[in-house]
């Protein structure tokens, strides 16, 4: 997997910060409760401090109230009013009274101790002088003359010891000193209240750091917190030291701080383990998730109503379905439509909490359709199913394909022509196949488990059918078989070839032997049948008019040749070479489309020559092909077939010349039939010559006439004379017009003298013409008569198609206008009968035509002028009924002019 | 009864004229029309005579108006004049039962020949519907008894059968036969049959 390592790093960060948090807030704590005992001992300090302070000054204060006392009795002293008896009690008083002090003592200037109090005190004996250091501090309170303190020291009995020396004087005489002896110890014990001593181990130091005494014996292990300050009085390097016996121990100040690591440490091992458990269920999870997605089957959550919720890979692997394009998608989207019925069956057992397996097909991305089985359990409270779906459409196809390889191959045992027969080594039959059953008679269970002799061996063959068999048993059979004759149930003997094999089971034991055994009548019969195919084909070939001949390519010797190719070259033709028996009739080689020679059989056949050939002798037309063909022995050989075509050529011939001969004539009979028309138009004219003629001869003849009725009539039929000398005219300039000769012309002179022709007619016919010409439509390079015609005929076919129009739509219009800079559009249009639809298209059709005595050609002919003029011909229908002819001429003169028309002109 | 007169409907004003002119000249009486419709207007039923009638005109044709004509029961004769080409239509105008016709150019005695023939035939046309308007009169006239005997007689029946028939005498057979044959105008029994029977074909 390609995104672990940041993945790692992520989870990695993820575990450890808790870690880090832990011992961020254990520093934190531990640094808080550090402070708070820094605090704490701070406090203490002060309050030491200041203890001490207080307990020095109520020492002081006791110690200048035990100076001002020794002062007192020094003043008394010296002025004599005070005896040894009464310094006796009021030292003794005193004493009593300041536990600190030891003992008061008088030491006159000689150095010797006079008197001592309390009386009981060894350490100091009257008489004595002063020893050790006593005497210093003595004289030193004498020269200065005020009370001075001794140093401190430790006397013989180890007490440590403090002196006062109060001088005593007489006037200006030194009378001695009295003492005041301080115990340390009791200074210690007495001078400072009682709770002090509960709270501070309180301690005097000498000037050279000994300890000289403390109030208590306890020993405080932590000297940690303690305070010294000077002691004055006595001074001279005494201090006193105040340590604080703590209230807590050592163990209890390091409680939380133990607290604090215990607890961290304990929600460190909890993380810890916490991961631990969490690693290994990711792990789990991991490994099912690789089961899921790894699984072979395809594994699947549907909710109740079959809609996929989650796919492993399978599905996509198997069905080529992406997993997002399942999940969300009912099953049944893609069951197939045979199946449906009983995939929502198993769905509702399902939905009833019922597991369910079931096979259906579902469709494949790729349209195809598997076969998949389904096992399904449901989980209801979650409406779950757990689907495995296991694709088994190859189990399927391999069942499919067994059955229909088991039917094929019992189809084939039974529609097998060949009877097969086993028998075991003893010659006991086995196995007999139906077609060997049909071939004898004797039904399967007749013949399983006989021994020979067998039922269909005719009995006068037995003994060496027998022989047979014996040869079989023995494995020396022969490799061809035996052709044998047996008999049917029936009696009747036929004759059958058998093969011998051994037949051998899977594990390559011998069972026996397997005998196949075909009926041989029915090859010599199919031979028969051959000979007949053949005879059939050779009548076929010899019944053809068409001669055929097959030659050898390589030595052209005439491999076969038809009756009809016999008639024509003679009947020895076969075996003979070819070219030399057709040589009357026969394709060059050069013209073959291959040499023969060199075609392979991989190329045959092939057509080599197709043409038409005259017979040089008879004058036949052939028609020639060859062809190049695997001849039945395998040699390429050339097969020609010549048709006679002598009479289709003379038909198409004489089609040819009888076209040609219309085409030519066509002008002809076209003028033939205006002659005609016109001789008709004559008649009106000449008719009524004749009347009137005639009817002045009957006037004269009979005498009764008035002389100008005669004239009249007389003048009239000139007038007629007159009009008929006018047709007479317009026929000959007709006629004598035969080649075609182009010039600029005014178009409407063109029409006017059409209409004019067109006019007997169309009065006859009650149709009125209308001639709409612009007079400054310029003029045409045309031939004159030609387009006449044109216009003529046009006009004749608008008349005779108004034949049956109500008479007030009788009308005929010619008009034209300018089509385009080079040419005039011109357009006839009658309100007749119009062009049927299924006439349009042969309108322009050579002898196509709607009259009862109609050629046919008038239109062919006036579409012809109209093209060799470089304009167009063409009919549509006439919006108000009828039909519209329009055709276009060029304007300018010359060649390029046509030209161009024709180029455009050709598309309508 | 009116004078017969020969009628020309042509639109061709020469044709028209000459023809007039030709016919004229015979004797006839003439009245030119120059279309069909022309004449139409003109045409009474007692119209006597012969119309010569150009096949092609504008307008109406001769057909057409041959048509009309026929629808009128108008029986005045008709001789066709057509042109080259129109043999066809002539040949519809022959089995709708037109007198005759005559193509153009036409020579004046076959005109002539036709137009007297087309008289002839409307004089006797004329004759005859008098004649059976004479039978139909004298048909009426004959009474319930005079009837039967007159149906037995036309059946070819002798007195002596008709008497028994009828379960009358002879002789009254007789006097019936007598008078039938008075009222009929007939003189024998051979134009009594004739008289009822085309009356009755009718």
């Amino acid at each position: 997997m390609t995104s672990d390592a940041p993945i790692a790093s992520q989870r990695n960060w993820f575990w450890n910060a808790p870690y880090f948090a832990v011992g961020l807030f254990a520093v934190a704590m531990l640094a808080l409760v550090w402070g708070l005992q820094k605090r704490e001992s701070d406090l203490q300090n002060d309050a030491l401090g200041r203890d001490v302070r207080w307990a020095e000054q109520t020492m002081r204060l006791h110690m200048q109230g035990a100076q001002d006392h020794l002062v007192q009795l020094s003043r008394e002293l010296a002025e004599g009013t005070l005896d040894r008896g009464g310094f006796q009690v009021r030292a003794t008083q005193y004493i009593a009274n300041n536990p600190e002090l030891a003992s008061i003592v008088w030491v006159d200037a000689g150095h010797i101790i006079r008197w001592t109090a309390p009386f009981e005190t060894t350490e100091w004996i009257a008489g004595e002088a002063l020893a050790g250091p006593q005497p210093q501090v003595f004289i030193r309170a004498h020269e200065s003359g005020r009370p001075t303190y001794g140093e401190a020291y430790v006397n013989h009995r180890g007490t440590a010891t403090v002196e006062l020396y109060v001088p005593v004087q007489r006037g200006r005489a030194y009378l001695g000193a009295i003492v005041g002896v301080y115990s340390v110890e009791g200074m210690v014990r007495h001078l400072v209240p009682g709770w002090f001593a509960d709270k501070y181990r309180l301690s005097i130091i000498g000037a050279d750091g000994r300890m000289l005494a403390v109030n208590s014996t306890v020993t405080p292990a932590d000297e940690s917190i303690s305070y010294a300050i000077d002691l004055d009085p006595p001074g001279n390097g005494v201090m006193l030291r105040a340590v604080a016996f703590r209230s807590d121990s050592g163990l209890a100040r390091f409680v939380p701080a133990l607290l604090i690591v215990g607890l961290t440490l304990v929600v460190v091992w909890s993380l810890w383990a916490l991961r631990t458990h969490f690693q290994r269920r990711v792990q789990v999870e991991k490994e099912r998730d690789r089961l899921f997605n790894l699984s072979l089957d395809m594994l699947g959550i549907v909710s109740l109503d079959g809609t996929f919720r989650r796919v492993n890979p399978a599905f996509e692997r198997i069905l080529g379905h992406a997993s997002a394009a399942l999940v969300g998608r009912p099953l049944l989207d893609f069951v197939h439509p045979d199946d449906t019925a009983a995939t929502v069956g198993a769905l509702r057992r399902l939905a009833a909490g019922e597991p369910a397996s079931f096979e259906n097909r579902c469709r494949s991305a790729d349209g195809r359709y598997l076969w998949l089985l389904w096992s399904l359990n449901p989980v209801l409270e979650e409406q779950l199913l757990y689907a495995v779906a296991h694709d088994i459409t190859g189990r399927r196809e391999d069942e499919e394909k067994l059955k229909s390889a088991y039917a094929f191959r019992k189809a084939m045992g039974e529609s097998l022509v060949t009877g097969l027969r086993a028998i075991d080594l003893e010659g006991r039959i086995i196995f007999v196949n139906p077609a060997f059953c049909r071939m004898i008679g004797w039904s399967e269970q007749e013949l399983i488990g006989i021994k020979p002799p067998f039922p269909y061996w005719p009995p006068e063959a037995a003994a060496s059918l027998q022989r047979d068999l014996d040869l079989t048993l023995a494995g020396q059979a022969p490799a061809g078989g035996f052709e044998m004759r047996i008999q049917r149930r029936d009696g009747e003997r036929f004759d059958v070839r058998m093969y011998i094999s051994p037949l051998i089971d899977s594990s390559g034991r011998q069972l026996g032997w397997m005998a196949s055994m075909n009926d041989i009548t029915e090859p010599k019969r199919a031979r028969a049948e051959l000979e007949a195919a053949h005879e059939r084909f050779v009548a076929v070939l010899d019944g053809l008019d068409t001669a055929v001949y097959v030659a050898d390519v390589a030595t052209d010797e005439i491999l076969y040749a038809n009756r009809a190719f016999k008639n024509l070259y003679g009947f020895d033709a076969v075996g003979r070479n070819c070219w030399q028996v057709t040589r009357a009739c026969c394709p060059e080689r050069g013209d073959f489309g291959a040499d023969p020679r060199r075609l392979s059989l991989e190329q045959l056949p092939r057509e080599i020559f197709d043409g038409e050939i005259q017979h040089a002798l008879s004058g036949r037309w052939h028609h020639l092909r060859d062809r190049a063909i695997r001849w039945v022995d395998g040699r390429v050989v050339r097969m020609e077939i010549a048709t006679d075509i002598t009479d289709r050529k003379r038909m198409e011939e004489a089609a040819l010349q009888h076209q040609e001969r219309l085409e030519q004539t066509s002008r002809l009979i076209t003028m033939g039939e205006m002659a005609s028309s016109l001789a008709h138009e004559l008649n009106q004219p000449l008719s009524a010559i004749a009347n009137y003629c005639m009817g002045c001869v009957n006037r004269l003849a009979s005498g009764e006439y008035r002389r100008e009725d005669i004239l009249t009539a007389m003048q009239k039929a000139s007038a007629q004379a007159e009009r008929a000398g006018k047709i007479i005219r317009r026929m000959r300039e007709f006629v004598k017009k035969s080649e075609p000769n182009r010039a600029p012309v005014v178009l409407a002179e063109i029409v006017d003298d059409a209409v004019g022709f067109a006019e007997i007619d169309a009065r006859k016919a009650g149709v009125a013409i209308r001639v709409d010409i612009p007079a400054d439509l310029p003029p045409v390079f045309a031939d004159r008569i030609m387009i006449e015609q044109v216009v003529l005929n046009l006009v004749k076919n608008g008349i005779e198609a108004m034949q049956q129009a109500r008479s007030f739509e009788r009308e005929l219009t010619v008009t034209a206008k300018p089509d385009g800079e080079r040419t005039v559009g011109v357009a006839v249009a009658d309100r007749g009968t119009g062009i049927d639809a299924g006439n349009a298209e042969q309108l322009f059709v050579p002898f196509f035509t709607t009259k009862p005595e109609g050629m046919g050609m008038g239109l062919n002919i006036c579409r012809s002028i109209i093209e060799y003029h470089g304009g167009r011909l063409w009919a549509q229908p006439n919006p108000g009924g009828g039909s519209v002819f329009r055709f276009t001429l060029p304007i300018r003169s010359g060649g390029e002019a046509s030209r161009g028309e024709r180029a455009t002109g050709r598309e309508p | 009864m009116t004078e017969q007169r020969v009628y020309i409907v042509d639109d061709d004003e020469a044709m028209r004229d000459s023809l007039a002119w030709l016919v004229e000249s015979q004797g006839f009486d003439v009245t030119a029309y120059d279309s069909a419709e022309a004449f139409l207007t003109a045409c009474r039923d007692d119209m006597a005579g012969c119309l010569v009638l150009d096949v092609r005109m504008p307008g109406m044709s001769g057909l057409e108006l041959y048509e009309r004509l026929n629808a009128r029961h108008c029986t005045l004769p008709v001789v066709f004049i057509t042109g080259h080409g129109d043999v066809p239509m002539a040949v519809a105008a022959l089995k709708k039962g037109a007198v005759d016709f005559i193509e153009k150019p036409f020579g004046d005695q076959d005109m002539l020949r036709l137009i007297r023939q087309c008289l002839e035939r409307d004089r006797e046309d004329r004759d005859r519907r008098r004649q059976e308007a004479a039978v139909a009169r004298r048909l009426e006239s004959i009474t319930g008894r005079e009837r039967e005997v007159m149906e037995l007689v036309i059946a070819g029946k002798l007195n002596k059968q008709i008497a028994d028939a009828l379960n009358i005498s002879i002789k009254t057979v007789e006097v019936h036969r007598a008078r039938i044959m008075e009222k009929m105008g007939v003189r024998s029994v051979a134009e009594l049959v004739q008289a009822v029977m085309s009356r009755r074909q009718q």
